[in-house]
């Protein structure tokens, strides 16, 4: 790779280096930093005793393949042109990921510690928590029209309560239950 | 021959009850409509539905969920054909030649011709995978360790080389899924690893969740950011669902070439629907006579194509029902489905439970049957479908994503793992990483790690076991060849480019 870079003046001289194919490189960036936090992850891990294998062999050798591969990435991402980086949306996925996330902690109550404060959310119930994040959904999108998605959540709640409640019959509490 | 035609027999009467002929025709509907929505997948919906499984018998489970797989590719064209969106990623192709036929008010003899073509294959397929299974079974108990581990290298390999975009990057997407794959308790000694402490994390990160973040979540992500699609659906203009003596004539071939390259990258690990109708429209575009009709309405660029992904969807049922191990992500959850009522996939499946395994062969012909029925005279109903917008679906679809992860364990981490690797599948696009590699890694990683310590165990720690064993070192050879071969027009290419630049 290091023999691309001094073939190609293109932009010869031209230092500091200019990262000529930033997808690549801080696509590879990001999985070798993927790799170094397993190496740590694992390294409480025994390894090899002889012959046969311990539970921290085979996560160290992906994660040393994948530093390697991951590092070469990168690499050429410093030396041969690419595409730009995308821009990224950030309504989309936080609103999507906001909808998946309130429906996990509400369906059947949550609790966790903020900076050693007890928080604790209420357990809401299928019909609340499908319609919440049905409606926190909507937000994402690009146009908005309230009242239709108003009664589509409320069809698309009546649907999932009717299918998972009564005729696959899975044990979700249908309604908030407060303390 | 005798033996084949009692154990179709068997799977005949098996598929032929009529509660099974039920689930038949859900799987096929589920998956007719899966593959006519866009941005609806395969993967994603069998994940939905394994919860729904759980009440269900295992034979009637099986069956509708491999309906879905296969009814999605007769959907997909639907689509592709008459909206110009592909409806599934194995119909994508369809859509160049497909959509300039209805252009040119031919929607109908090549929805046709789609059928048409997706059913011969699919009947073609449906014995293959009878006549395949037992001698194949056979070599499979012939395997120990050294060789399971070089046949799921060499899957690994062609997901690689059979990937879309860069090679290196795929490498990197298998090596990343092998790593995730360790995650949980270690097999041999119980430890846990990698679980930062987190009891969430000792069982492992389920598969499930991880299909469906990478193909639900952050496809769903990645259309809210394109901008919204204008869906010109042609209708009004499909009349005549006849196709005409020539229209025959000509697909005839690449329906033939179709499903006779479908099946075999179907069978290949690695391979599956997608790769399939890619290849067949590159072979049918090498063979034409004229190239430059395709991608103006060319038929054959139709009939190749959507035979190809039928003949694959099936075929990919023989490594998962022969040697236990998934070829492909929909495999995967297949796998998922069976280890829920059970069942391990593997040689042992067709003694142990012939009910099962030829039922559900005989089941992909009624299948095929009803889904030529469902899509061609019934098209009317699913295009109205397509008017549905996105802005109604998307919700839908995650807050059904949503429950159906947290259904079938319980557990509100799960659903918050699928959120985080929605977002992982989301920045991985953005980044030209293919998510599949990764997923199918994901899958064969525990499986790989098992047979490779098994391997250096039963070899006291020597690593030429893996050549010196024969089978294993043809598989070995092979992978290697496939890869040297993938590398090389990379490398070359990126010379030329320098070249080129150079040159500037």
């Amino acid at each position: 790779m290091a023999e691309d870079a001094k073939s190609s003046p293109a932009s010869g001289g031209n230092f500091p280096l200019r990262i000529r194919g930033p997808r690549e490189f801080y696509g590879g960036l990001a999985l070798v930093a993927l790799a170094v936090f397993a190496l740590w992850a694992s390294s409480d891990l025994a390894g090899m005793r002889g012959f046969s294998f311990g539970p921290g062999t085979t996560p160290r050798l992906f994660a040393w393949l994948l530093i390697a591969v991951g590092g070469g990435i990168a690499i050429s991402g410093l030396f041969v042109d690419g595409p730009p980086l995308e821009t990224y949306a950030l309504r989309g996925p936080a609103l999507v990921v906001c909808a998946i996330v309130v429906f996990a902690v509400t369906i059947r109550g949550f609790r966790f510690s903020f900076f050693g404060f007890p928080v604790r959310i209420p357990e809401l119930g299928l019909i609340v928590a499908t319609f919440l994040a049905y409606m926190i959904s909507v937000l994402a999108g690009r146009e908005i029209r309230w009242l239709e998605s108003l009664i589509a959540g409320a069809v698309m709640t009546a649907f999932c309560v009717v299918l998972f409640r009564y005729l696959l019959q899975l044990p979700f509490p249908l309604w908030p239950a407060f303390f | 021959m005798s033996d084949l035609l009692s154990n179709l027999w068997l799977g005949f009467s098996i598929a032929g009850h009529p509660i099974n002929l039920g689930f038949c025709l859900l799987g096929a509907l589920v998956g007719t409509l899966v593959g006519v929505l866009p941005g609806v997948g395969t993967v994603a919906t069998i994940a939905m539905l394994l919860p729904i499984t759980f009440g269900l018998d295992p034979v009637g489970a099986l069956i509708m969920l491999a309906g879905i797989y296969y009814g999605a590719q007769y959907g997909g064209s639907t689509t592709s054909i008459l909206v110009n969106i592909p409806g599934e990623a194995t119909s994508v192709v369809t859509c160049l030649d497909g959509h300039e036929m209805a252009k040119q008010g031919r929607a109908g003899a090549a929805l046709a011709i789609a059928a048409i073509g997706s059913f011969f294959a699919g009947c073609v397929a449906t014995v293959l995978v009878a006549a395949l299974g037992q001698p194949l079974t056979r070599v499979a108990l012939e395997f120990g360790p050294a060789e399971y581990f070089s046949l799921m290298l060499l899957g690994l390999i062609f997901a690689v080389v059979l990937a879309k975009g860069s090679v290196v990057k795929s490498i990197a997407m298998v090596l990343a899924g092998l790593l995730l794959s360790t995650v949980g308790s270690d097999l041999d000694t119980g430890a846990g690893r990698m679980t930062l402490g987190l009891p969430e994390l000792l069982d492992g990160i389920g598969f499930t969740n991880v299909a469906m973040g990478l193909f639900g979540f952050a496809e769903i992500i990645r259309n809210l950011e394109s901008s919204g699609a204008n869906r010109e659906i042609i209708e009004g203009k499909i009349k005549g669902l006849m196709p005409t003596r020539q229209d025959l004539k000509d697909s005839s071939w690449p329906i033939a070439r179709g499903t006779v390259l479908g099946s075999i990258l179907g069978i290949l690990p690695g391979g599956g629907a997608v790769v399939a109708s890619f290849a067949s429209y590159t072979l049918e575009k090498r063979v034409a006579k004229n190239p430059k009709r395709f991608g103006h309405g060319a038929i054959e660029g139709v009939a190749g194509p959507e035979s190809a992904n039928n003949a694959a969807a099936q075929t990919s049922f023989i490594p998962l029902l022969t040697l236990g191990i998934p070829p492909n992500a929909v495999m995967a959850l297949m796998v998922g489905a069976m280890t829920i009522h059970g069942i391990v996939p593997g040689p042992q499946v067709m003694t142990k439970q012939p009910d099962l395994f030829w039922g559900m062969i005989a089941s992909m012909w009624f299948g095929n049957l009803m889904l030529i029925i469902i899509n061609l005279p019934m098209v009317g109903i699913w295009v109205r479908l397509l008017r549905v917008p996105y802005r109604i679906l998307f919700p839908s679809i995650i807050v059904f994503c949503c429950i159906g992860i947290y259904s079938i364990d319980n557990s509100p981490s799960d659903v918050m793992i699928a959120a985080i690797f929605g977002v992982l599948g989301y920045l991985l696009v953005k980044h030209d990483f293919e998510p599949a590699p990764l997923v199918l890694a994901f899958v064969l990683g525990p499986l790989m790690e098992d047979n490779l310590r098994r391997a250096m165990l039963i070899a006291r720690g020597d690593m030429s076991v893996f050549v010196t064993r024969p089978i294993s070192g043809v598989l070995i050879f092979i992978s290697v060849t496939l890869l040297v071969l993938a590398l090389l027009p990379m490398i070359r290419k990126r010379r030329d480019e320098v070249f080129v630049e150079s040159e500037n």
